[in-house]
């Protein structure tokens, strides 16, 4: 059946009459249309002729080289703060902020509301 | 995963989207509809069907379909992809991501998507998602300069300078064969390079870069400027005088190279004799050159100034320079300065109409007539006015050379200070007149018309320089030029003229406009990396990060703020422009409307006689038309402060350093009882200028506001205010407060506008038929400006006060040439 649906994408798609669907091999016909229809919407193809005076082996090669080094830990690890609901929606309501932004607002002070607040109209 | 479909039928499939591709959008959809007759679950075809429906502008429908797309064939990237698409359509870009995200799980080769993706990314400055997506597409593809590059621009936009110069590193060492000198890209990416290296602070390599690359960058001058900066830093000042002296032979004109090259070469800023020096010696080598003779009147003082202007303003008099005035003017907050230039304007002027007998011949504008323009700017600008001075030179030049535009300019524009607008709005048509294939005045002439509130007719001016063959006429041109300026001045003379719904829809159009700045970046993401011009386009991308610090946007988004607030405040549509002739005003509205209706007829009949096949009328179809030409709709709205909120959040966040952005800010969230917020304003107004009439008058509603509401605040808010709020103690007497205030600032009116409108609020004895009239006697306070005159106007006809007609009568009196109280 089907995969779980990406999360907040859209309603409704849940149900959808997908028994008839088969899971056939992709012919090469499909493949073909799936690179014309990609090629929609886009702002030209940039299919440049790969530059002749590049070593493919070279290029690849410092790739993987690259590769290593790019896999470096992402930015320290968040400390986690215990966040309150309450205080949540308070600095929603109060500072007119969206919800994640107000739960990032809160957990850059330690869960403080007032902290919060004081430093989101500090001069 | 696609379903399957038989062969005459994945051919047809092609054929739609092939058609789609050359946009013949009715064949495609034909096609498509004969696919899903046979199979009318099929996914891939619903959603090609969907994206026709789109392009032919039915958005919902497309949206609509789209989705059942999906539930039919969830698995195909196609229709994920579709979906990614319609949402980019409706620049909901984080949906877009979404979708594109999907598209890509089931189809994770996929080139396009991936692109798609990157670029929705970069749009949306998810810098880590951009690296992501760009080092699968490096992957994909290494052996494409372009994907390096694009990497690295990504490191370097999230801040890892680093990284950004190890992929261009990586690259070159890849390479077998050096690029050769005429490459382009390559001396392009060269120059990234070397200021990635600068960023970062290592300015030895940077230079040590950049002396290897010197020779054969293509690029010359900013080699050369970079050099210079990176010696500068690096302290080794004897070369960097010689590299910013050799900046100074290629343009002599760089204010910059000037400064440069004093601060390397260690003279102190006291040191103006020797500072002079330097531009003396190149005003030598180079006797054309302005910078070198100007740019030294800015530091240097007492009789050396003297001379120097002198000498100065003789030979650009001499010459005739239109512009010498504005070169000049920055000088005048120096108050000795502003004194020498002006005796020394009229000692010319003297000289020269002695002994004019000569120089008749010559152009009018050159000699005595320059300085009769330059006097009569003099006395307009508003740190040496004196209309009565400026109206006499300006008069004598017009007699000297009536055909000279830029006199009768300056008359109108002197006219237009005594705050008659009616007859500067005239005169300024007579200068237009005078040149009619000059864009400029014809521009200003429209410009004044509206300041006159002559909006049909300010239109039609500047109609006469736009394209007018659509239907709607020049608005519709102007709309597609972007002409801000035209939006703004017109919105706020719909303001004046009490058309709410015309002032917001132009105040919207500004804003729409820098939304469409916005989306322009788009096409560079892809553009800037074929043309491999890096530098330019991160510029550009850092531009656009603050692109609505722009003046223009803070006019036009003050001017709706304000006028949403005063929808709230239920002062606006009933009121016309003087609430007196409302019945005229609407007759003239309906006429008006009448008007454009029969344009629109005649139009639609023109367009109709028309070739039906032309092109150009399919253009015409699609394009989406203005379903609410006079902003009734935007007018209507319930929650005026929901929409001026919507303007405000920008002003606030770009330009925090704007008085009037904070003010309006805080009336804003007094109103909508944000009082955190409100008090953020507060406390940035009172950073900016704490002795602001209009922050007094803020501090003292917010402490009464707060006085009544603290209880019924939540305890958390309450700390918040306690502790912020530190303006005045919370327990002052407001009466004395005020009173202390008028007293402190006795003199100046508008100070004491601020405080007689307080007093309703602090003082028990005053309610608002008082203060009214304690207002409209301000009128007899010394020193009371026609300006200050025209705020209380406004006051009084926003409270419908009982005082308004007598005291319009009364300043009509004071101030007779001055339109608005006519």
């Amino acid at each position: 059946m089907a995969e779980p649906q990406p999360p907040n994408l859209h309603e409704g798609a849940t149900t959808g009459d997908v028994e008839d669907e088969v899971q056939a091999a992709k012919s090469a016909e499909d493949r073909k249309a799936a690179a014309a229809m990609a090629s929609m919407g886009s702002n030209g193809a940039d299919d440049a002729n790969g530059s002749t005076a590049v070593d493919q082996e070279a290029a690849s090669k410092a790739m993987q080289s690259l590769g290593g080094e790019a896999k470096k830990p992402e930015a320290a690890v968040q400390k986690k703060v215990k966040v309150d609901a309450a205080d949540v929606t308070l600095l929603v309501d109060q500072l007119d902020l969206t919800k994640p932004k107000a739960t990032e607002l809160l957990k850059a002070h330690d869960g403080d509301a007032v902290k919060a607040m004081k430093a989101s109209i500090a001069v | 995963m696609p379903q399957p479909l038989s062969a005459k039928e994945n051919s047809l499939f092609r054929q739609v989207i092939r058609n789609y591709e050359d946009k013949q959008y009715k064949r495609g959809l034909k096609a498509a509809e004969q696919i899903l007759k046979k199979n009318p679950k099929h996914g891939d075809t619903m959603a090609m069907k969907a994206l026709i429906i789109n392009q032919q502008g039915n958005t919902d429908e497309a949206f609509a379909l789209g989705k059942q797309a999906l539930m039919a064939d969830m698995k195909s990237h196609i229709c994920w992809h579709v979906y990614g698409l319609l949402y980019r359509h409706q620049k909901n870009f984080e949906e877009a991501i979404k979708a594109y995200k999907s598209a890509l799980k089931l189809e994770p080769d996929s080139l396009q998507i991936q692109r798609d993706l990157a670029f929705l990314q970069v749009q949306m400055r998810d810098y880590q998602g951009y690296i992501q997506s760009r080092t699968a597409m490096l992957q994909a593809r290494s052996q494409i300069r372009q994907n390096w590059t694009a990497l690295a621009v990504a490191h370097h936009l999230a801040g890892d300078l680093t990284q950004a110069e190890t992929v261009l590193t990586k690259y070159e060492e890849s390479l077998k064969v050096p690029p050769s000198k005429t490459d382009f890209e390559n001396s392009e990416a060269v120059m990234y390079k070397n200021t990635i290296i600068a960023e970062q602070g290592d300015y030895q390599r940077a230079l040590e870069h950049l002396e290897s690359i010197s020779k054969t960058n293509l690029d010359r001058l900013a080699v050369m400027e970079l050099r210079a900066e990176y010696l500068t830093k690096l302290e080794k000042k004897e070369e960097a005088v010689k590299a910013y002296r050799a900046l100074l032979d290629r343009n002599a004109e760089h204010p910059d190279y000037y400064n440069k090259l004093i601060e390397v070469m260690g003279i102190p800023a006291e040191d103006t004799a020797a500072k002079k020096a330097i531009y003396d010696e190149y005003s030598e080598k180079n006797p054309r050159s302005d910078a070198a003779k100007r740019l030294p009147l800015d530091f240097v003082t007492g009789d050396v100034f003297r001379e120097a202007a002198k000498k100065y303003l003789t030979f650009m008099l001499d010459k005739g320079v239109p512009s010498t005035f504005a070169n000049l003017k920055h000088l005048y907050v120096d108050s000795s300065k502003k004194e020498t230039l002006e005796s020394l304007a009229h000692e010319y002027y003297e000289a020269k109409k002695s002994d004019a007998g000569e120089a008749k011949a010559d152009d009018p504008f050159k000699g005595e007539g320059a300085a009769l323009y330059y006097l009569a700017q003099h006395y307009n600008f508003h740190l040496s006015r004196d209309l009565t001075k400026a109206m006499e030179f300006v008069n004598k030049g017009i007699e000297k050379a009536p055909e000279n535009v830029e006199f009768q300019m300056t008359k109108a524009r002197i006219i237009k200070h005594t705050g008659n607008t009616q007859k500067a709005s005239e005169e300024m048509d007579k200068a237009r007149n005078l040149d009619l294939k000059d864009r400029y005045i014809n521009t200003k002439a429209a410009k004044y018309q509206l300041r006159n509130n002559e909006t049909e007719k300010g239109l039609e001016t500047v109609g006469l320089f736009t394209r007018n063959d659509s239907p709607a006429g020049p608005l519709n041109d102007l709309l597609d030029m972007q002409c801000i300026w035209f939006m703004t001045e017109d919105g706020e003379a719909q303001v004046r003229k009490g058309n709410v719904g015309l002032a917001l829809k132009r105040f919207h159009t500004v804003y729409n406009i820098f939304d469409v700045w916005q989306e322009d970046q788009f096409d560079f993401h892809s553009f800037s990396l074929r043309k491999g011009q890096i530098r330019a386009y991160v510029d550009m991308v850092r531009w656009e990060d603050h692109v609505r610090d722009h003046p223009f946007y803070t006019r036009a988004a003050l001017g709706a703020v304000k006028l949403y607030l005063d929808m709230h405040d239920g002062k606006t549509l009933t009121d016309g422009v003087n609430g007196e002739d409302k019945n005229g005003d609407a007759a003239e509205r309906k006429k008006a409307a009448k008007k454009a209706r029969k344009a629109e007829r005649e139009a639609a009949e023109k367009a109709a006689k028309q070739d039906p096949n032309k092109p150009k009328a399919a253009v015409d179809e699609t394009k989406k038309k203005d379903d609410d030409p006079d902003g009734l709709k935007l007018a209507a709205t319930t929650e005026p402060l929901v929409e001026a909120t919507k303007f405000l959040v920008h002003l606030l966040t770009y330009t925090p350093k704007n008085l009037e952005a904070q003010l309006a800010g805080f009336e804003v969230y007094m109103r909508r009882e944000k009082y955190v917020l409100a008090l953020g304003c507060l406390n940035a107004a009172l950073a900016l200028d704490a002795s602001h009439p209009t922050v007094h008058e803020h501090t003292i509603r917010f402490l009464t506001a707060i006085r009544s509401k603290m209880a019924s605040l939540p305890p958390k808010v309450q700390e918040v205010i306690k502790s912020e709020f530190t303006a005045i103690a919370p327990s002052t007497d407001l009466e004395e407060f005020n009173d202390e205030f008028l007293a402190k600032h006795k003199g100046s009116v508008p100070h004491a506008i601020a405080a007689i409108k307080m007093k309703e609020l602090v003082d028990e004895d005053e309610d608002q038929a008082s203060v009214e009239k304690q207002l409209a006697s301000l009128l007899g306070a010394p020193g009371i400006t026609f300006e200050d005159a025209q705020s209380i106007l406004t006051i009084l006809r926003g409270s419908r006060s009982k005082e308004l007609d007598e005291f319009k009568k009364k300043a009509a009196e004071k101030w007779p040439e001055v339109t608005a109280f006519a």
